[in-house]
Order: structure tokens, then sequence, then C-alpha cells
């Protein structure tokens, strides 16, 4: 079944070279009463090894024009957050076990509306989009249709058995489109550049009426209308489900603490004891590592990362302690990212876009992290360092070669060089990286909510001023 | 990993004086650039200069002398086998491409365009420091240093001139952080020793990566021994020192705030004119800062410094959110909890310990205004600074905050006063914010590099390789 509201990969739908994707390029606004939840599209599929180098070289080709490219513009897919295309080379575990070239991709979409499998639904509009540029891709894969079989459904047929769910998913904020992201940053301009043309006679107003004369703009500016109304809401199902969820992890914790509790102490000591005797040597990555991943870093206010378990190092610790451990932090992640951090902060953090943790093998030892984040790499590690430490020991710690942990949460990334060493260690670049709003910080996305959302209701006078500080 | 058994108290004697003072009783400066032609006699020049440093021991009464090496200058010495265990970020030094992308050295600020330190100029192996109280006695301390015996060739001699002020007329270097065991002073500015000097404990209570080298190669047993490896320490008591030259374009910088001040009548208002300035800056020219004097200036003799952004001025109406001072020290406004011991304790791991000196005949803002200083030359500002990891401290500051559109919730404002051209400066308001578009660039790159300074016995230890 096809959606008039798919955007094909025409000519005239494309954007302008260079230029990121106008208001006309989003879908229309209808049946935009429920919010659209974001999902984390994520196909891992292994890469023939003799065609690794080849297929490097398309990325390459797609990551120098990822919005525009004519193999697969992201920029066709406008209900895309980020994507990227990562293939990783071959790589040996801990015990000498071979692990075959795999190529990720990941996506950060919002849920179409009035679809019956929301991923099945995105996964037709990219193979719509790409068309045969799929093949110039996952044709490298092993169980890719053969050239001639690969037909629109050969290929969704590929990518649905290849797609996999991440163990644990994060977004800055549940439920907040590109289409919304958008428009409230062309709001914001469009109030600035009304105050800055009108400044000599609004700035004689007070701060209410200076509100009011603000609200009339926007009411007279057909383009802006929307922007009076509150974005979507949950729809009821939703809601349903995220009390659902907020209660059922803990009452089925509740429910098993007769077992758990008693197990927990015994647990926590097998893992102290691991954790005394695990190996966590401070290995400083080698300068051409370091070089070739700086060079994509710092283009613009965002960056991307990804951090793979390879060489041995990163892969879950053997034994049944710290598997279970780091499937049960895991598990923690997803539910306080849908649950708890679901609005614009991760425990103090407030620059991370996106993230998530996959498993690469069905053994659940080989992970990536993939995260999308604002400013320098350095100092998105200081805020690791400095605010989520915990977090970031209770699951990166399960893997090999971590500095060293006590009690799970405590040491590890506090030990600030061997573990901005760990992780640039374990860094890989993304061949292809998808930015749907390149020049937008989480802050400024945020802020830019919050002006929208002061355009309606009532407010005080000492409300309606801190409002006005925001623009 | 254990942390090293560090003694109490800091070893002054082993420390560089620069570390301590920034010698602003020696009016006379001098740095010079120079490149090692000659390994051995180098090498013997230097173990002599070991012997003259200036030391963090005592006041040096009538001249001082201090010494850093490039990466290549230590290569030349013959560290070549070691300079893997220097951090990346200095052995790449300050030109790589994507580090140029990150400290803003790019267009007309570029490496290529720099008239020392850059790609196709001569490579800075060593950076001699040298004060004295008048012209003579410096050029006697030159004369006397660098004779036809060191085995040196000078590739630049960059000269200071003196004064309180930077040349846009603001009072500079006033926010300086405090060596914990060297001086004493205000809690917030107090930071620990190993944020600056190597081998000692920083704000993580950690000991920052250093270079060591296998005890084998120092058979003469001249460095300090490394209590956790066993390595010989050739980092402990250095630093990291950071060189750029600034240069200052005054007429700019006064004219494009004249004329951002005008009436619609196109009169200037020197009133509004200093106070945008001031805006810019964050500090009125005496330097008192905006946020305890936003009126104007009190005419306090020794402004304090002493001051916190959250309590006094949240929202930047007092001093703008992006002034050059809040970006370069954001001191208790950083995330995530604005106003707490949590966000000065960020601050503190992102100080910088300042140390440079002024280059040029200075000019004052009225004859700037009128088009003088045009015939004597280049001004501008010979930045130094140390640090003992730059990637956290220099480059962070110079990136995440000086040169970010983005800082602090910002959305295209870069530093004002030395950010790149084309940026805005929000101005906050009440009852709204005001923004002043498209400032020019007042401040260009013209060289620039990264040192090791290092301890007196690390120094002797690189003289001693060669031979």
């Amino acid at each position: 079944m096809k959606n008039a509201q798919i955007v094909g990969p025409s000519a005239t739908r494309r954007p302008a070279p260079g230029k990121t994707t106008a208001s006309a390029d989003l879908p229309a606004p209808a049946a935009e009463r429920r919010a659209a939840r974001q999902i984390a599209i994520t196909i891992v599929a292994d890469i023939k090894r003799r065609r690794l180098a080849a297929l490097k070289r398309t990325l390459e080709t797609i990551g120098a024009d990822p919005a525009n490219n004519a193999i697969v513009p992201f920029a066709a897919l406008p209900r895309t957050h980020f994507a990227r295309l990562v293939a990783l080379d071959a790589t040996e575990g801990p015990a000498g076990e071979v692990f075959e070239p795999q190529l990720v991709y990941l996506a950060d979409v919002d849920e179409p509306p009035d679809a019956e499998s929301a991923l099945g639904r995105c996964l037709e509009e990219l193979v719509d989009v790409a068309g045969a540029g799929l093949d110039r891709v996952f044709g490298a894969c092993v169980g890719y249709p053969a050239p001639s079989r690969a037909t629109p459904a050969g290929r969704l047929a590929f990518l649905r058995e290849h797609s996999v769910d991440p163990a644990a998913a994060y977004v800055n904020t549940v439920g907040r489109s590109v289409r919304q992201i958008r428009q409230e940053d062309q709001l914001r301009v469009a109030i600035c550049g009304f105050l800055d043309e009108r400044r000599a006679a609004l700035c004689e107003l007070g701060a209410v009426e200076l509100r009011c004369a603000i609200q009339d703009f926007v009411a007279a500016r057909a383009e802006l209308a929307w922007a009076l109304s509150a974005p979507p809401s949950p729809g009821l199902t939703d809601r349903v489900r995220d009390v659902a969820g907020l209660i059922a992890l803990p009452a089925g914790l509740l429910a098993l603490s007769p077992v758990l509790l008693p197990a927990l102490v015994p647990f926590a000591l097998a893992l102290r004891r691991e954790e005394a005797s695990d190996p966590a040597p401070h290995v400083v990555p080698s300068r051409d590592h370091v070089l070739r991943l700086a060079e994509q870093e710092d283009h613009g206010p965002q960056n991307q990362f990804n951090a793979v378990a390879s060489d041995g190092v990163g892969f879950v610790k053997p034994g049944i302690v710290r598997r279970v451990t780091a499937e049960v932090v895991l598990r923690g992640i997803d539910y306080a990212a849908r649950h708890i951090y679901d609005h614009a902060n991760l425990g103090g953090v407030k620059t991370i876009h996106t993230a998530r943790w996959v498993f690469l093998d069905d053994g659940r030892r080989r992970m990536i992290f993939a995260s999308n984040y604002d400013g320098s790499l350095e100092a998105y590690n200081d805020d690791f360092v400095d605010k989520v430490w915990w977090g970031l020991n209770a699951v990166f710690s399960n893997g090999t070669g971590f500095p060293a942990t006590r009690w799970l949460f405590f040491g590890g990334a506090r030990q600030e060089q061997p573990f901005k060493d760990y992780l640039r260690g374990r860094q890989v670049p993304s061949q292809v990286w998808y930015s749907s709003y390149p020049g937008l910080t989480t802050l400024n996305i945020e802020n830019n909510a919050r002006i929208r959302a002061g355009l309606r209701g009532d407010m005080s006078g000492e409300e309606v001023e801190q409002w006005l500080r925001r623009i | 990993m254990a942390p090293a058994d560090l003694s109490s108290g800091l070893e002054r004697d082993d420390l560089q004086g620069l570390l301590a003072s920034g010698y602003g009783h020696l009016r006379e400066a001098r740095y010079l650039l120079l490149a090692i032609d000659d390994q051995t006699r180098a090498a013997a020049w230097l173990g002599r200069l070991a012997g003259e440093l200036t030391t963090a021991r005592a006041k040096s009464e009538h001249s001082a002398v201090n010494v850093a090496l490039a990466a290549s200058g230590l290569a030349k010495l013959g560290l070549a086998p070691e300079l893997g265990r220097f951090p990346d970020r200095f052995l790449d030094g300050m030109t790589a491409p994507h580090r140029s992308r990150a400290l803003g050295d790019v267009e007309a600020d570029a490496p290529e365009n720099w008239s020392w330190g850059g790609p196709t100029t001569t490579p800075v192996d060593l950076l001699l420091l040298l004060y004295a109280e008048d012209k003579d006695a410096l050029a006697a301390l030159e004369q006397r240093l660098t004779g036809v015996e060191a085995g040196l060739e000078v590739i630049q001699r960059l000269d200071t001139e003196w004064s309180e002020r930077e040349h846009f007329g603001f009072r500079d270097g006033i926010a300086q952080p405090l060596v914990e065991g060297l001086r004493e002073g205000s809690r917030d500015d107090t930071i620990r020793a190993g944020e600056f000097v190597l081998g000692h404990r920083n704000e993580h209570g950690q000991v920052t990566d250093r270079p060591l080298v296998g005890r084998a190669a120092d058979p003469a047993g001249i460095l300090p021994t490394d209590p956790v490896t066993g390595d010989a320490d050739l980092g402990r008591n250095g630093s990291y020192l950071v060189l750029r030259q600034l240069s200052q374009d005054v007429g700019r910088f006064w004219t494009f705030v004249d004329r951002a001040t005008s009436g619609a009548d196109g009169r200037s208002d020197p009133e509004e004119r200093v106070r945008l300035a001031a805006r810019i800056v964050g500090r009125w020219p005496d330097g008192e800062p905006l946020v305890l004097a936003p009126d104007g200036p009190t005419d306090a003799q020794r402004p304090s410094d002493e001051f916190r952004y959250h309590d006094l001025d949240p929202d930047g109406l007092r001093c703008p959110l992006g002034a050059h001072i809040r970006r370069a020290h954001p001191r208790d406004m950083l995330d995530p909890d604005p106003g707490s011991e949590r966000s000065i304790a960020i601050d503190k791991r992102h100080r910088l310990l300042r140390r440079g000196r002024g280059y040029g005949v200075p000019i004052s803002a009225a004859s700037a205004l009128d088009g003088g200083g045009g015939d004597d030359g280049e001004r501008g500002l010979h930045f130094i600074c140390m640090c003992a990891n730059i990637a956290r401290q220099f480059e962070f500051v110079q990136h995440t905050w000086l040169n970010s559109p983005k800082f602090h919730g910002l959305y295209d404002d870069a530093d004002p006063l030395v950010g790149p051209a084309g940026r805005s400066l929000t101005l906050q308001a009440t009852p709204v914010s005001r923004r002043v578009k498209d400032l020019p660039s007042f401040v260009g790159v013209r060289g620039g590099a990264y040192f090791f300074l290092p301890g007196v016995r690390a120094l002797r230890y690189l003289a001693s390789i060669a031979r």
C-alpha cells in the first residue's frame, strides 16, 4: 500500500544542492493531532569481504553530500532526523573469535501517521526514495537479492530481515518531530526579523503589549498560523502505553523482589570480585586513528560518535555475571530514556540529540554505541566524566578493557585520561552522516519550542518578561 | 591506576619561573623563536642555560630567562623514540587541518598566511623568553645568551611593549588562576597545581598524562622516577606553553563600535560607544566588570574581580551572555546547575595561566577613529598561556567557549572581540534583546605554536641526550 504523502526521489522534490530542505518539502500537516514518536531504525548486515573496499568508496560518495547525493538522498526522507551508514571492518573478539565486516544503517525517524507498522512504512519509504541506490549500498552484503531480482519488494524484504531492535535508545525530546523542529526555527527567525525591523516602535511598549504585538504578527502571517496552536500531543493509546510502561518495570521488580533481593548481595559480591581482577590497561590510541576521526569532526555545531567493540576490546566480558549486568543495565537505560529522561536532559547532559546501543551479533557480545551530539568531542567526553559517569560505568564497564570500576558505578569514567583514551580507541568513523537540521543545537531546539509555547495562553507580567528573554 | 606518590608542595627550584610570575616588574621582554642548526652545540647551550633559568624559587630582581621546546626541537635533541609519549595535541602542533578548524585558524588566519609557525615558514624548535628592566639590559642579556656558539638560528625576534592595557584600551590579564601551592587567594580562583604543572594532581584529583622515558634512557639518573611505572619522569614540573601572535585592528574596532552606536543623524555618541565596547569585552576599560558596575565605571582604584554571574546577572542584562570575559571564563554560569559549586568545579577544569604581552606602538581610541596609526606597523598581543592539558584547557576554551556560535544556548554569536567575522552579538535587554549583526574580525592570527616548558631537571636531561 502506498501513501500519497510519500516523497519520491523525483527531481522536483529535491531541494537545491547545498541547502537543507525548506518547509515546502515537509509533509503536509494532515493527521498531526497525534505526536509522532521517533523510532530508531537499525539495520545490520554482514558485508562480503571482497566487496568491502568498493562499498567504502560508494559510502564516501554518499557521505560527500548526504542530503542530495544520487544514491541515497536523505533530504528526500523528510521525517528523518539523523541517519548514518557505518562500514565496520572484520575484527576479532577477546578469545580470537572472528567477526565479519558489517554494514550498519542507523536512522532516527518520526513515526509515520496512520501506518500499521511504523518501521515497515519507514523502510518502504527508504526503498521508494533510494530505489536502485540501495543495491549499490546493500548489494555488498550477504543475503542481498541478486541484481536480476533486486525489485522494490526484494529490497524491502532484505531491510526487514536485517532490521534489529536496539538494546536501548535515547532521544533528546520524545515526540518532537523534524517538521516541528524546522518550523519552530522558522518561527524564531521570523519573530527576530520582525523585532529587528520594528525595533524603534516596539521598544516603547511594555512587555505585555510587546507580546501582543508578536502574537498579532504571527497571527497575520498565514505561513506561521500553526504556531498559535500547541504542537501535537501523544494520542490516548500512546499515553496508556506510556503509563503502562512506566509502571510495568517497577511493578515487575516489586513482584519479583522476594527472589531478587536475596540474590542481589551475592551477585554484587561476584561482580565486585570480577571488577577487581578484570584487566584494564590504559591504551593510548594511535595518532593515525585519532587523525582519521578528527578529520570528520567540528565542521558545524553538531557531531556524530560511534564506539564499537573491536580487536578484543569493548566486548561484553565472559561469564554470566557480566552478561546479566549488561542486559539489565541496558534495559534500565532504555526504560529511563523512555520514561524519565524524555525531555531535553539526560542526567544533566543537555547536548545529546539521540543515542543508542545495538548488539551486532546473535550472541550479544559485540555492541555499537552511536550518538549525535552538540559541540566538540572534548566537551562531550567532559560531560561524561563530570556528569553522567555513573551511567557510562554501569553500561560500558561490562566491556573488556574498560577502566576499572568499583561496585559497577564508581571509578571507571572518573579517570579522565584512561576513559577518554578508551572511548577514542573504540571510536570508528561514520562514512555517511546526515542531519536534517545541522545548524541547530538541542538548546536552540528547546528554546524555539518554548518561544512557540509562549505565544498562547495566559501569562503573568513576570512570565512574559522571562519569555521575551528567549527571543 | 594508582596515583603517583606526590610530595606535598611544589619543588620551586625545578619549576620555571613563568609558572609563578609574569615578571611584571621587568618591563622589557623579548621572545626569540629559534631553530636548532647544530645538535651538539645546541644541546651544550641548553645545558648551560639550565643553570641560568629563572625558577619559581626566588624573585628575579633584574632579569629573567625561561625556555620552551616544540616537538621538532625535542626530536632534534635526539628524543625521537620517546616523542610518542607526549600527547597528540603537542606532537601534531597547532597547524594540523582539523586543529585549525577547531581553533578558528581559517581563511585569512590560516597557518598558510602566518609569518611564523606555519607550513611555509622555518619550523620553530625553541622558544627563549627574555625579560629585563630596560632595553639595554635586555639587549645585553640576549647578546650574552645567544652567541655564535649556540648552534641556533634566530627565526624571529618577537618584541613586546609593556602596558597594563591591551591595544583596544582595556586593562588585561585580570582574571588569573592561582596555582595552588604557589599563590594564595580567592577560593574560586585557586586551582590545583596539576592543571598547570605536570606530575601533580589536577582538578579531577588525578595526575595528567605526561611524557615518561624508560629508566635506561636516563643512565645518569637526572630525572625523577615516576613511582607508578618506574619510568624516568620527563614531564614532572613541566607545562605546555601556547604562543599565538594575535594582531589587533584597533581602527576597525573603534570604527565599528562608533558606527553601531551613532545616532540616526550619523553623529557619534561617545558614551554609547564606550558602553558597547565594554559590552563586547564584559569590562569597562579600567577593568571593572559590567556585572559589578552595570551603569558605568566607579573609578575604583583596583577594581574587584571577585564575582559570580548567576546571582547577579543570570540573563545577561548587565553583561551580555556572549561577552568575551563570560566566554573565556564562565565562572558559575555553566550547565547543568548554574550558580552552584558544581558549576565552578567544571569551570576550574578549563583555566589558563596567561602570561602574554602586547607588541607594537599603542594608539588611543580617539586617534584610531581619526584614521591614525596606519603608518607605525602592526600591533597586537603575543598571547601566551600555560596548561597541563592542551585539549581540555586551551583548545576547549578556544573552540567550545570563544568560537562557538552556540555558547550558552545562543544561536549565531561568536566571541565578539576575538571571534571570526560575520557573527552577531546579542545584547540581552528589557523588554527584548537587540542584535548587533555582522561583526568584523578585530583580531588576526599571525603565528603560533605549542611548546613544552620543561622542569629544570628535564631541561638538563634533554641537553644530555645528544652527548
